[in-house]
Order: C-alpha cells, then structure tokens, then sequence
C-alpha cells in the first residue's frame, strides 16, 4: 500500500497535547501579546519549562529529537495561538540553533545550546541587511581571518528576537565579489564587559507579529574567535544554509495554515452570527463563495505541506516542493486573511475584532525566506528549462 | 445548540485555588493511588441526534476534564509522599486518556478491554473496576466527578460500595498529612462547602477548583506516546461476559431527542409591575433556571 | 415481598424538608393515581418531628429513622439503614433529588442493590405497568436522552430542581413507621466536621450559572449598585458590555462580548443593552435569555427567550424583591 495520508495514533495524541498546551498557556494572552508589542517574557519561561524548545536537538543537549512530522503538527499548532510568539519561539528551535547544533564545538554546545534548549539564553540568525534580503549574495557584511579567529563588520536588519538575543548565527562575507560563494556563518554572542559581541541597534515597530520584537544588530568590528566558525569549509555557507531551507520552508507554510484556518473560523463564526437584510450573511453566495474557495485551496495546502515534510523525513529530495508549498500556502493564506476581513465588513476595521490581526500578522509570511516574486522567477525558470 | 465557535474559556479558566496540602513534608510514606480515567468526545465536539436509537458524534476525542484533576492530586501526593500513581480506564479502543496520564507523569497505566464489555452500563463498568483493584494494595482512589458524555456520576461511588470503602464526592479541597492516618475532604453542597474526615483507603471523585492540572512537559508527552499499555481482559478479572456487556443492563436508552430549539422571544405584556412578577413566574416554572 | 410502593427519599437539613422533597412526593402523588401504588417517604436524621409533620399531607407512608448518627449526611450511615428497608419493602421506584447528597447516595445504593438507576432526569414519568420512563440530558445538554428501566426493583432517579411544581394542596395523611436503629454515632468511619456557608463571593462570568449584565443604559457607574443587588438574590454574577467597560466604569474582566468573554450561563438577563452583534456572539451558548430595554425595536430581543420593554431603573429593583420573595420559599 503506497499512499496513507494518515497520522499516527502517536503522532495525533502529540497534536492533541500541543494544542492543548497553546489553548491554556497562549490563548488567553493573544490580545493582550499583540498590544504589548513586549517580549513576553513569563509566558516565555513558562513555555520553555515543557520543553518543546528542544523538539529538534539531541537528547544528549536536553532535546527531544522527533521526527519532521512531528516537527510540522508542532508549529502547525503553536502558530494558531499568537504568530508574533510562534515566530520568536521558531526561530529558537530552527535557525537560531540550527548551526550550533551541527558545526559548534562541545564546548559551544555546552555554552549555547544547552542553555538555549531550556529557554534561558535566545537565540537568532542573520541573513538581511539593509540592502539585501532575497539577494544573499549582496551581503556586504564582512568577515576578516585574524589571528585566532575573525573580525566581523555589518549590521543585520530585521533581526527576530534581535533586541533581546543572547547569541546569534550571522551571516557574512569574506569576499563580496565572490557573491553567494564567499557567505560563512559565525556565531556571535552578544557585547557584554568580558567579551566581544554584537549590539543591539534601532528597534523595528511591525505591523504584525507584535510580541515577536525585532530589530537591528550591529556588528562593530567584533572579534569572534576560531571555534565560533560555524562550518567546515569556507565559502559554503549557502550550501549549509540549504540544509534547513526545506524545514525553514514547510514550517512557514505551516504558520499560513494556522493563521488562515483560525481567520476563517473566527470569520464563520460571525458569518452565522451578523444578520443583514434578515439573515445571517453565511446564507449568501458570495460569502458561502469565499469559505469554498478557502477550504479547496487548505485541503490542497495542508495535503502538500505534509506531503513536504514526510519527504524531508525521509530524506527524498525536494526542495522545488516545499518552495512550491510555501508559495501556494502562504497565497492560500493571504486570501483568507483578506476575504476574512471582507466578510466581516466595516468591523473588520475595529481593533476589537481579531480578524485585522490575523491580516496583519500574516503578511510577514510574504517575506520570510525570500520574496514571492523571486521563488517566482526561479520555479518559473525551473519548470522551462529543458 | 449551537455547535462550533464556543469560545473554551469555559474549560480551562480555572479559579485561583490555593493548595490545601499543609502539613510535614516528605514523610516519604509511600502512597498508592490509582486514578480513574474516560475518554469522552470533545465539549466542543458536534453532536446531532441522528435518529431515535444513534448519535452522530463529531470524532474529536480527549481526557474527561475532571479525571485531569484527579490526576493531578493523585501526582501531587505523589510529590509529597512519594509512590505510584497509576491510570485505569475501561475502553476498547480508545487509550488516549491513559496517554495523557502518562503525559502528565503517571508512572503506570492499565487498560481494561475486552469484547464482552461492549454495551456495558455504568455499574458493569465499576465492577469491572472494582474487580481489578480488589486485590491491590492501593491507599487512594481518585476519579472525575462525572464524565461529560453520560454526565451520571455513577462509576466512582459504585467501584467504592463494591471494594467496601468510604467516599466522598465532588471535592474541591483534599488534606493528607499522614496517609495513615484521616485526610480532610472539602466537599461542594448546596449554599457552602462541608468538610469531611475520612479514612484512607477512601474513594474521592474531584471537582473543579480542587487544582490546577499540570501541562504535560514534552518529555512526558514522548513517552506517553511510545508507551505500552498493558491491557487487562475479563478472564483476567476473574468475571465472565454474565457480569457485564448488554444483557446485563439495568437501564437502557429508548429514544434520543434534540435539544429544544430556542424559540422566538416571548415578549411580556404586562405594566409594571405585574411584567415584573409574570418574568419571576416564568422563569421559576416554564423555564426553571432559579 | 415487592411493597409497590412509590418511595421519596427525603432530603433534610436541621431538621427542614428540603423544597425538592416536596417537589418529588407531588410527583408522587400524580403517579400513584395513575398506577395505584401508595406514596412513601424515606426520611433519616434527628430531632425530626417538624419535618414529620411537614411531610405527613404528602405521603400514605413515612418511614422514620431517627439517631443521632444520622444528623448529618454521610454514605455509609445512610446505606447501612436504608439498605435492609429498601430490601424489606422493594419499592417499584425510589426518587431523590439531583443534589448534592442525592448525587452521593443513590448510585452507592443503586450499586449495591444492583437495580438500575437514572442521574440527574430533567423529565419522569410512570406507564401504567408501573415501568418508569425518564429524560435526561447527555453530553451537557446537547442531546436528551429517553431511559426505560430493566425489571430490577426499584427503579431509582435522581431528578432535577424544578422539574415538578410542588403541590399546593397535597391532602394525603401519612403513617409514621418508626424503624428502630441502633447504630452508634462513634462507628462511622466518615465523620463531617464542618460546615462553612457560602460568603457570596462571585464567580467570574465565565463560570457563574447565572449573569446579569449593564450597559450603556445604566447611565452612570454607582448605578450598578442595584446590579448588585439583584445579582446578590439570585447568587450571580454581574457582566457588562464594552461601553462600560471603555468609560472605566467596569472593569475587562467583566465584558461580555467578542473582545471580552463568551459565557455560557443558565440564565443570562440583559438590561440595557442593544444586543450588537459582538455582545451576541458571547452570550450564544446562555440557555435562558432575559432582556430588558426601553427601545421595542432593540436587537436584543431578536436573541432572547422573554424581554419586557420597560425602564431598568424601574424593573431592576422591583425584580430583586420579586426574586428574594420567591426564592425564599425554597
């Protein structure tokens, strides 16, 4: 039997607890994580004492190891609660310590990555600067062999969890005429008294994804030492980078699911409740429109999604596929976010109703991990050639 | 009724209770406490009559939200005076509930489950129970107050007339400082709270406001979801298909109904203040909810 | 020696019948005209004299069981007299109240005896072969479930407040069996040791059975005294609307609505308030609705199960005094 598009016993009761954890830690809070516009900081430790920070790494460093499935339900359902703690909670668990976790040293791991593990030290990955985002190889922060270890020069913009990291894994450049083959990645820890570092810089306000903070790092001549060379080879920090693109991809697409399936249910709701011209508007065909095409193109996304992280679990190559689902998912969820606010009229204009949340923090899923307008250019560009 | 979009406030805000275990720490006693657990459909699961004699019930299953509470006293006994806490059910096919003790760090887990159960009423359920415990050593028995699909209530007191121990129902407070001695049960009645002394080995069946259950930390959640569980069978309880299954049910559904439909509002004529008397009447007898 | 009696266990505190005695034995009295069974009432405590009397227009029978042990309600002390009476006598059907105490007793005693038994009925009736037939909620109310009963005897039901009206001219004229007991009060293994009365303290609207909410038509903020007031004799809860909420007049905790709470109570009555669509989706699941406005026109109403076109100033106050008349004849 080829095809089974099921999820185990296992793997649903895993669903069944996470939800559940969301809906008594996270739920009660989104209003209030959205107005803030602060890290949250006891809901953090809270989160960070089940420890589902160490969901990807090793038993050996406090983690858990599950597999990508797993891995998948788990922001499939944390993203339903708040996008702006999903993101920051993410980008602790998968890029902010990913390449500690395969090119640190013991003592880097013992360092960092246990204490990120449980929460205590916050972790991030710098890729953007101010005049490069989708385009990697126009990096221009630069990276100097010294001796004993490296000079680093830049600053990063768009930072999550930026203000407040501990330790970050930027990106830079040894040559930027070697364009995408000059990018490394090194680790960075934050300037305290005793050590070199990077600095906080000019914090962002963001239309979305408020208690996620974001900002600018700022990299003044900071020297890292040999150890914290996050690689084997130089000049392959795309290659490696590739490495979790596909995870990077699909968990994406998987906070698009959440955010689109919780804009259209809210909106379902008020449709059966909002009585215009004598019936409630869910009796309408334009609006009964909206819900059919939402749900058409969810079962399609959510179907291709899985269908992505079961091949990365099963190390079956593909990353067309999950930049094909991150695309679809993520435009899927722009129309629900946008025929969401449609559906509930004037309202949806009133900070009182969540539906303008959903929109707001879902249009940051655009932008994350490459424009569309470049993944674009390149499936296009794929798919033609011969 | 309406089904979907019911905001789950309900659930889970629960109430600042302070915990009522004072005492000695660590007497490191030993308890053994089984707690009693159902899996039952969803609160916010949709429900439809779907003709006289079956439901249609929408397939979103989890843990009967008062044998969490149980669970959790029986867990935080365990903190204080160390030992096992182990979770029952009797089910066929579903375990979950027993997952999610696990989850919760139950250390052990026992499904009761065999052919001849199907059909089987609350009390062949609790004899089946009973069966199982009658011979362990246990020191506590802990259950939900009711489980929210029959909403009868009938299970935990009848697994404690059949083993001959004391119980009390819907506690909301439960003092133990020495296990061997009497605990201190805080008990809801009508217009207060009663307090109870009582012996162990005791059955208590918990109420909301008697704790906060923990959220399972994902370590937990792993093993509960490779876990084993062991599964008991009717031979093994020394009963036979007699005492439980269909035939031997004392009481027996006939018919489901709808719930009756929220009918168009009923506007009171009357001056005052004779509405205001007519309104007092109305919902005293018509619709008895004062 | 099957008795054919149709019993009422007899729910009593200090010595006062509790009003779902009353309310069940009214029952009673219906049932037994139509099946020709005499009505019984089982009645343990101490120093019961007053509620004998009390009890002695509604039954043909009252079986006494008077001791000290019995003062208080306790499983044990109650099963061991009731048990060898109920097997003596093997009434057709033996009814209490879905309290607290009724809720402990009955499936104890239903096991023990190992008859069938129905929790909490919202609907009771009897056939004319004497099989009881009764209705009640499953799944927290989402479905009604009809229940007949196995030959087994008696046919025990809990039944909910309310269900039966209590008779106002009952008539009857009860036998008073005495039943010795002898059971020494220092035997009972479970002993109460207190009793602590509600201070009234109010649940948050998410969890109070029943909620009665101001909005903008309260006009001022001391005004939501007489709120209080009326949910002090109803033991509720008070919400409100964002309106007040937004004036710094109540507090957040209190607002009922899509921004606020969604609350799901027995009885929710609005004074008050429009019954804009964001104050409608958090009062969906409240099984009675009460709304009062001045404006006949009002959405509200569109929502409700009674509403009086009326001036909350007026009808709140005199509601309160209504509700505390007719709450203390429980």
């Amino acid at each position: 039997m080829a095809l089974d598009f099921s999820f185990t016993e296992e793997q649903e009761f895993f669903r069944q607890m996470v939800r559940d954890a969301v809906n008594r830690l996270i739920m009660p809070r989104v209003k209030e994580l959205d107005e803030k516009e602060e890290f949250p900081w006891d809901l953090w430790k809270e989160f960070s004492a089940l420890g589902y920070l160490g969901l990807r790494h090793d038993e050996k460093y406090g983690g858990m190891g599950t597999d990508t499935i797993s891995q998948m339900i788990f922001y499939e359902e944390l993203a339903r609660g708040s996008c702006g703690f999903s993101m920051s909670a993410t980008m602790q668990i998968l890029m902010g310590t990913y390449f500690i976790a395969r090119f640190g040293n013991e003592n880097i791991k013992q360092r960092i990555l246990v204490p990120a593990i449980k929460g205590e030290k916050i972790g991030t990955i710098c890729f953007t600067e101010d005049q490069s985002g989708s385009d990697l190889g126009g990096a221009r922060t630069l990276a100097t062999k010294v001796d004993g270890g490296w000079r680093i020069n830049g600053r990063k913009q768009w930072i999550t969890n930026g203000p407040i990291a501990d330790f970050a894994t930027v990106m830079a450049t040894v040559d930027p005429k070697l364009g995408l083959k000059g990018l490394n990645f090194y680790l960075v820890e934050r300037k305290t008294e005793n050590r070199d570092g990077f600095v906080p810089g000019q914090r962002l306000h963001k239309l979305g994804s408020r208690c996620s903070v974001t900002g600018e790092l700022v990299l003044d001549n900071v020297f890292v030492p040999d150890e914290n060379f996050l690689g084997e080879e130089i000049g392959k920090g795309v290659q490696y980078a590739g490495e979790i693109l596909n995870e990077v991809r699909v968990m994406t697409g998987m906070n698009a699911l959440a955010i689109a399936k919780e804009a259209m249910e809210d909106s379902k709701q008020y449709a059966n409740n909002r009585i215009a011209f004598g019936n409630p508007i869910s009796r309408y065909q334009l609006i009964r429109e909206k819900f059919a095409k939402f749900w058409a193109w969810y079962e399609t996304s959510r179907t291709f999604l899985y269908k992505c992280a079961w091949m990365i679990q099963n190390n079956i190559p593909c990353i067309n596929d999950c930049m094909l689902a991150k695309y679809h998912s993520t435009e899927m969820c722009m129309y629900a976010v946008e025929e969401a606010m449609r559906i509930y009229g004037g309202n949806a204009f009133c900070s009182e109703y969540p539906v303008q949340r959903f929109w707001r923090d879902a249009k940051f899923l655009l932008y994350g991990g490459g424009t569309h307008e470049v993944l674009c250019d390149y499936l296009g560009r794929i798919y033609c050639k011969d | 009724m309406r089904a979907g979009g019911v905001s789950r406030e309900w659930v889970y805000s629960f109430p600042p209770t302070p915990s009522l275990l004072t005492g000695s720490d660590s007497l490191e006693v030993m308890m053994e406490i089984y707690v009693l657990v159902k899996q039952v459909p969803d609160p916010e699961a949709i429900i439809k009559v779907k003709s006289d004699s079956e439901l249609e019930i929408e397939n979103k299953y989890f843990t009967n939200f008062f044998d969490e509470i149980a669970i959790e006293a029986g867990l935080k006994l365990r903190e204080k005076f160390g030992g096992k806490v182990t979770v029952l059910t009797v089910d066929n096919k579903k375990v979950d509930a027993l997952r999610r003790g696990i989850a919760m760090s139950a250390d052990d887990a026992i499904q009761i489950t065999d052919p001849a159960l199907e059909g089987s009423d609350q009390f062949a359920i609790a004899r089946a129970l009973a069966a199982y415990l009658k011979d362990k050593p246990f020191d506590l028995i802990l259950a939900g107050r009711q489980a929210m699909d029959d909403d009868s209530g009938i299970v935990g007191p009848a697994v404690a007339e059949v083993l001959g121990i004391p119980h009390v129902n819907t506690i909301t407070g439960l003092e133990v400082n020495d296990p061997k001695k009497e605990v201190r049960v805080v008990r809801e009645v009508e217009g207060g709270k009663e307090i109870l002394s009582c012996p162990l080995p005791a059955l208590f069946t918990c109420q909301k406001g008697l704790n906060n259950p923990r959220i399972p930390q994902v370590m937990n959640v792993m093993k509960a979801m490779k876990a084993q569980i062991k599964k008991v069978d009717l031979a093994a309880l020394g009963l036979s298909a007699v005492d439980v299954g269909g035939q031997v049910v004392k009481i027996k559904v006939q018919k489901y109904l709808a719930p009756p439909k929220r009918p168009p509002v009923k506007m009171i004529k009357e001056d005052f203040p004779e509405n205001v008397k007519a309104l007092v009447k109305l919902l005293k007898e018509e619709a008895k909810v004062i | 020696m099957m008795s054919n009696e149709i019993w009422v266990f007899a729910e009593q505190q200090e010595g006062k019948v509790r009003k779902a005695t009353f309310q069940l034995l009214s029952a009673g009295i219906e049932f037994s005209k139509k099946i020709n069974q005499p009505v019984g009432v089982v009645l343990l405590g101490n120093n019961l004299q007053d509620a004998v009397k009390s009890l002695t227009p509604f039954a043909d029978k009252i079986y006494l069981v008077d001791n000290p042990a019995l003062i208080s309600y306790t499983s044990d002390a109650y099963l061991i007299h009731m048990t060898p009476l109920i097997k003596e006598h093997q009434p057709s059907v033996l009814l209490g109240g879905a309290t607290s105490t009724g809720k402990d007793l009955f499936p104890r005693l239903a096991m023990h005896l190992q008859t069938g038994y129905a929790p909490d009925c919202t609907g009771l009736t009897v056939e004319e072969n004497g099989k009881l037939v009764v209705k009640r909620p499953l799944y927290g109310g989402k479905v009604f479930a009809e229940i007949a009963f196995s030959e087994a005897r008696p046919q025990m039901a809990t039944v909910r407040n309310n269900t039966f009206l209590v008779n106002e001219n009952p008539k009857k004229s009860a036998q008073v069996i005495s039943i010795p007991s002898h059971m020494d009060p220092a035997a009972l293994k479970k002993k109460v040791v207190g009793l602590e009365k509600a201070a009234g303290t109010k649940l948050d609207i998410t969890e109070a059975e029943i909620v009665v909410a101001a909005g903008r038509g309260i006009k001022a903020p001391e005004n939501f005294k007489i709120m209080e007031e009326l949910a002090d004799a109803l033991n509720a809860s008070v919400g409100t609307t964002r309106a007040t909420v937004d004036e710094g007049w109540r507090d957040l905790k209190d607002q009922i609505g899509k921004s606020g709470k969604n609350i799901s109570a027995k009885l929710y009555m609005a004074f008050g308030i429009s019954g804009a669509i964001h104050h409608i989706l958090g009062i969906g699941t409240c099984k009675t609705v009460v709304a009062v406005d001045t404006d006949p026109n009002a959405l509200i109403f569109n929502y409700a199960d009674y509403g009086i076109v009326g001036d909350l100033f007026q009808i709140v106050p005199a509601l309160t005094e209504e509700l505390k008349k007719a709450l203390a004849e429980k």
